[in-house]
């Protein structure tokens, strides 16, 4: 696998959606391809970052109540 | 031959819908940007789910069953128009780790770690809402792109090409934030 190759499916393979044989290739590449290996550490922390952002808060409790009558 | 369950009946699905609240809540607030909006929409999507409860089959993935009444509420409530109109166009590739090579020698790790939460979540709701979307479902709640484009109701290629797209703006936005906060400095250079 070269560079290009390899970033084309860096989103994949943080996101986990790449086929086995491609993650073989893919890991085998970045362990011998400094940029590229940098390049896949900053998407996973990007990634890592917004889900924490994100990820954190709850429903407004009223919400909630609201939401329990209208389902009981 | 048994029949297969429909839907789950009176508490069980009452129970199971009520454990996404939190999660559906989040969404919506990234989906509207505004509280009061996001509680409307949450509220809006459990009427919807309640009066369509039978067509929720049982074993199947009913955190995405909610989401997709969420999100095309959304599209026919609050934005008033079909997402499919909306244009992506105008969002340039980007990277952050090209940019950051060139223009500082603060490693990348070192300059996203000193973003505050409050500004990865701006750059996000800064993003399209079709951006938006896809990175709530795939990156914020870790939906498959299977899942996900069916959530969306697009092709796995529209949301790997969306999500590509979102996450390269969302490099620019951050970029931005760690300019302004004086993480990095240099003007951004467009590729």
């Amino acid at each position: 696998m070269n560079c290009p190759d390899c970033r084309e499916r860096i989103d994949r393979f943080v996101d986990r959606e790449l086929s086995e044989d491609d993650l073989r290739s893919l890991e085998h590449h970045l362990s011998a391809c400094p940029d590229c290996d940098d390049e896949y550490r900053l998407q996973s922390n990007v990634k890592r970052l917004v889900r924490v952002a994100c990820g954190e808060g709850e429903a407004p409790a009223q919400l909630r109540e609201r939401l329990r009558q209208l389902l009981s | 031959m048994a029949e297969a369950p429909s839907a789950l009946e009176g508490d069980g699905f009452a129970a199971e819908a009520i454990s996404h609240l939190d999660t559906l809540y989040r969404g919506a607030l990234r989906l509207t940007r505004d509280a009061a909006q996001a509680e409307d929409l949450v509220q809006d999507t459990y009427v919807r789910a309640l009066r369509y409860q039978s067509s929720y089959r049982v074993g199947t993935n009913m955190k995405a069953w909610l989401f997709a009444i969420m999100r095309n509420l959304f599209w026919d409530r609050f934005k008033g128009r079909r997402a499919e109109d909306v244009s992506l166009d105008g969002d340039g590739d980007f990277g952050l780790y090209d940019t950051l090579h060139d223009e500082t020698a603060k490693p990348e790790t070192q300059v996203l770690d000193g973003l505050a939460a409050d500004e990865v979540v701006r750059a996000v709701d800064q993003l399209s809402e079709l951006h938006r979307e896809v990175v709530v479902l795939v990156d914020v709640e870790g939906f498959s792109y299977k899942d996900a484009a069916d959530v969306i109701g697009v092709p796995i290629g529209t949301v790997m090409s969306r999500l590509h797209r979102a996450r390269q703006a969302l490099q620019r936005s951050l970029w931005e934030y760690a300019r302004e906060s004086g993480i990095v400095h240099g003007e951004r250079t467009e590729p």
